[in-house]
């Protein structure tokens, strides 16, 4: 089974179908998305400016990270959680779309960087708290996450600014608008 | 049209999702911030630390973003004032916003001063993350009305 062929079948059950068509519950969750952005960006974003050393400097960098960690994770199960009911239903229309593929890349990245910045940072914060300034590495893990999320807002933003192929094959809202522009 | 300039906003077709990409950059240093200091009021987060601390130390970013998110709202607001302003999300969302904007400058300031943990705090943390939750889904709605 091709990746297309997985996400015409998933956008074709009942449930994602339903998802599509309901006028209020796709943007209630596109809400949850989006607030669920704003609590692990956020969490994630005051993380970064501490490792910088641009704000909470009176907390050592191991509380900051630590203790928001259960928020970046609920965060993050909110986001992931709407994002795919979200692909699900629209699973077709995301498999062409450009920039959905470069957020998945920029969602790699982050990853990455995670893993790359775990022995060397985010592994040893109590550490560099002892340090007498914030080491250099710390300040590049900073600087790297703050690009990698601006990137990912942007490329999530402009999702929404590529029109459709025109031969999609979901059901749409107003199916007689979509008769209307068939040949 | 309000001013004549703003009109070549529509001309490009990066500025919109340019504005919109600063907007939602913008409500996660200004919403993401304070959603942290309510979080603290609940004491669901930095516990051992006081709610008027971080509250204090996160104010000027949480500025920041209310800058950044102000600017890109208004400058999509004026690139096209009647889309916007017959929409009922966007007047939905406007209310929202200025009943945050008061709350959080008046009974969630006085009580995030206040360092003792209260049944009140925690209600007046939960009411502040409420009216944010609006101000978020009066913006979504917006392009569904």
């Amino acid at each position: 089974m091709s990746l297309l062929s997985f996400a015409l079948w998933i956008q074709s059950t009942t449930f994602f179908t339903e998802l599509r068509l309901s006028s209020y519950v796709y943007p209630i969750v596109l809400t949850g998305h989006i607030v669920g952005i704003a609590v692990f960006g956020g969490a994630v974003l005051v993380t970064d400016l501490r490792l910088l050393g641009w704000a909470m400097q009176k907390y050592p960098i191991a509380a900051i990270a630590g203790q928001l960690r259960p928020l970046k994770r609920a965060g993050f199960v909110l986001v992931a959680i709407c994002g795919l009911l979200m692909l699900g239903s629209k699973a077709e229309e995301y498999y062409f779309n450009v920039f959905f593929r470069w957020k998945l890349i920029f969602l790699a990245l982050v990853a990455v960087h995670a893993l790359v910045f775990r022995g060397s940072v985010y592994g040893r914060l109590e550490e560099i708290d002892q340090a007498p300034h914030i080491p250099a590495r710390a300040k590049a893990a900073g600087w790297l996450s703050l690009a990698l999320w601006i990137g990912l807002i942007i490329m999530g933003r402009a999702i929404g600014f590529v029109l459709p192929p025109d031969d999609l094959h979901a059901q749409t809202r107003s199916p007689d608008v979509t008769a209307v522009q068939a040949p | 049209m309000l001013f004549a300039g703003l009109d070549s906003l529509n001309g490009s077709e990066l500025i919109s999702p340019a504005l919109q990409s600063i907007h939602i950059a913008g409500f996660v240093f200004s919403i993401g911030t304070i959603a942290l200091t309510d979080f603290s009021m609940l004491g669901l987060v930095l516990r051992g630390h006081s709610p008027s601390g971080i509250a204090k130390s996160l104010m000027p970013w949480t500025l920041v973003g209310f800058t950044l998110v102000l600017l890109s709202g208004g400058l999509l607001f004026m690139s096209d004032p009647d889309e916007y302003y017959l929409n009922r999300a966007f007047q939905v969302k406007m209310t929202f916003l200025l009943l945050a904007l008061i709350f959080h400058y008046t009974l969630h300031a006085r009580v995030a001063r206040k360092d003792a943990p209260s049944v009140f705090a925690r209600l007046v943390a939960l009411i502040s993350l409420g009216l944010w939750v609006g101000v978020l889904a009066g913006g979504i709605f917006i392009g569904f009305a």
